[in-house]
């Protein structure tokens, strides 16, 4: 379980994150989705809880099983690559992947990173068997075998987000954090993009927490929802909120009714 | 396909070692290499070239193959690897003057060892660092370290130690103590060696998933992070791998001269040329930079011979490089050779190109015209 504790972001006289308490993955494979207007701070939360920023206030603390009981672990101020091996992992809303590389280098990175194998001296090509076969299974879950030779920069818009998002799961995560995964994607792959994610959460027990601004989606396909308004939990509880809590619906929607 | 021919995608690949394979042409160029490097002894005796210049170029080179590691994979760019020529010259020359060591490999052990402490010092700083904030602290330390020799008696001023340590022979290598023609030909095979060794683990290097590591935090530092790559602690390895193979050259350099003085080796214009040489040679090739080292050295030991505003020529190469040839000599060759190849099958490419480069010369003369009418009439 991952928990945000009290957690507060300012930046000059604008509190983007507002004493933000929050858990995720309560149970195994949640899958959460965050929502809210525009300067929400739904970012700057996901930000804080990766380790991009750190906190004015408050922690960040990951629960974990071990010997038939719960250990807290407070990870407030550790760097965001020792958070990866922590499990907790992102992707970002603008695509952050290895521009120059093609997909399946791209791929290969963050496998050989969760092997521990970067520093590893022997040839790329040969000899890490484990790390080739695991890459062709993360390319086949994400759709992505037939463009595994393109060079990232060139690939369409929506196979670039899922060339992010196949890099964050490469990394076993136990907590995936996904900045606006179809931002920018056409509609209709927007359902394809989504499902991709979905599928592979439910396949490896992930524990999600998705930002995203399509309602349609949202209900669709989340355990929870949290809604952030000005750097607070404004809502928190069922999908269904959606359409039952019209203060909610004229915050996210700026319409009176 | 016998244990050293591969076929890969229909093309036949020379195969030297695990993930090592060249094509056929990379094999060839590599081949004609090695043959010129071995028998520059013997080309330079018949023919007026410098044996020195070259050797000394090459030396540089092997600084820049070390610099590149830098610039074309972490993608920073350094602008103090002097610092580590001169301290691995410095070592050298410390070891043969202040301690009398005798044994030339014992001084390229020290040089190494002191480049390698010196760059995990300065790379501890400035592994955080990018872009302009990254030159700028390279070349501060390399500054740094100019001036403190410069000041300090210890080495001598600017006029600098000897590298002789009974102060009249030069340093003997594998036990031998050499004649002047055999020590310099013994030393130049002894840094044929330890150039192509060198290359081969860099080849190693820059093709293990550490080489890969290093491209991705190049290539976007951020998400290396969130792959959980440790950014500043691999920057930091690479700059000392890079230091390494600065202070190596810089040993070897020391041997060579026989004396060593802070404004040929530690000064900051020449991390400007080593930095220049990658870029020359192609920073985009494992090879290219030593490429850079001989053609750049020769041409800037040469020159004054034959112009007088030699110190102009470097900047006016720097220009025609970066318009001309960005990708540098080396870099540039497959595309050299494919558009050679095009002209042969079609000669009326050939007659296209005279005919563009008429049109562009008499574009600039008509410019160059209007310009001058509205400078002299103040109107065209």
């Amino acid at each position: 379980m991952l928990e945000a504790r009290d957690l507060r972001k300012e930046f000059g006289e604008l509190r983007a994150t507002d004493d933000v308490s929050l858990t995720f993955g309560e149970t195994d494979g949640e899958m959460v989705f965050i929502v809210g207007p525009n300067g929400a701070g739904k970012t700057t939360l996901i930000n804080l809880l990766t380790g991009l920023l750190e906190p004015d206030q408050g922690s960040v603390v990951v629960h974990r099983e071990e010997n038939g009981g719960t250990v807290e672990e407070d990870i407030t101020g550790m760097a965001p690559e020792d958070r990866v091996g922590e499990g907790l992992v992102r992707s970002f809303q603008i695509v952050h992947v290895f521009e120059e590389m093609t997909v399946r280098e791209n791929v290969r990175i963050a496998v050989l990173s969760k092997h521990d194998k970067t520093l590893s001296m022997r040839s790329v090509d040969d000899g890490h068997e484990d790390v080739e076969r695991e890459i062709d299974e993360l390319l086949a879950q994400f759709r992505l075998e037939d463009v595994q030779h393109e060079v990232a920069e060139t690939l369409p818009h929506g196979d670039r987000k899922l060339l992010d998002v196949a890099m964050s799961f490469g990394l076993d995560p136990t907590y995936l954090l996904l900045d606006e995964p179809t931002a920018g994607v056409a509609t209709r792959e927007k359902e394809y993009v989504i499902e991709t994610i979905v599928e592979a959460s439910e396949a490896d027990g992930v524990t999600t927490v998705t930002i995203e601004h399509d309602m349609d989606l949202v209900k669709e396909y989340a355990d929870r929802l949290v809604v952030l308004h000005e750097g607070r939990v404004f809502r928190e509880g069922d999908p269904s909120l959606l359409e039952t809590d019209s203060e909610l619906r004229r915050v996210l929607l700026g319409v009176d009714e | 396909m016998s244990r050293f021919l591969v076929d890969r995608d229909g093309e036949t690949h020379l195969r030297l070692a695990e993930g090592m394979e060249l094509t056929k042409n990379q094999a060839v160029l590599a081949a004609v290499g090695l043959v010129a490097l071995l028998i520059v002894p013997d080309i330079t005796r018949f023919t007026p070239l410098s044996f020195t210049a070259i050797h000394r170029g090459i030396l540089f080179g092997l600084a820049a193959v070390g610099l590149n590691l830098l610039l074309r994979h972490t993608e920073l760019v350094s602008f103090g690897h002097a610092a580590f020529f001169g301290v691995g010259a410095y070592a050298a020359a410390v070891l043969a003057s202040q301690f009398d060591v005798s044994s030339g490999l014992l001084m390229l052990l020290g040089s190494v060892l002191a480049a390698t402490a010196i760059s995990v010092l300065i790379g501890y700083f400035v592994a955080g660092y990018l872009d302009i904030y990254f030159a700028l602290l390279t070349l501060a330390f390399n500054q740094v370290l100019y001036a403190f020799v410069l000041q300090s008696g210890y080495f001598n001023y600017s006029d600098g130690l000897n590298v002789r340590p009974d102060g009249l022979n030069p340093p003997a290598l594998f036990g031998l103590q050499l004649s002047s023609t055999g020590y310099e030909l013994v030393l130049y095979y002894l840094t044929v060696v330890v150039l192509v060794v060198s290359l081969l683990v860099m080849w190693k290097l820059v093709n293990s998933p550490f080489g890969r590591a290093l491209d991705a935090i190049g290539q976007n530092r951020t998400r290396a992070r969130f792959v959980g790559i440790p950014v500043e602690k691999y920057v930091w390895v690479a700059f000392v791998i890079s230091g390494i193979y600065g202070g190596l050259a810089g040993g070897l350099f020391a041997l060579l001269q026989l004396h060593v003085s802070p404004e040929p080796t530690l000064y900051a214009f020449v991390s400007g040329e080593i930095l220049f040489m990658a870029i020359l040679g192609g920073f985009g090739t494992l090879v290219g930079p030593v490429i850079g080292g001989v053609v750049l050295v020769y041409l800037l030991v040469q020159a004054p011979f034959y112009i007088e505003y030699y110190n102009a020529l470097t900047g006016l190469m720097l220009l025609a490089v970066v318009l001309f040839l960005p990708e540098g000599i080396l870099g540039s060759i497959p595309k050299i050779g494919t558009g050679l190849s095009r002209r042969r099958r079609d000669p009326g490419l050939l007659r296209e190109d005279v005919a563009t480069i008429g049109s562009s010369l008499r574009r600039g003369v008509s410019r160059a015209a209007t310009t001058v009418r509205i400078i002299v009439f103040g109107v065209n």
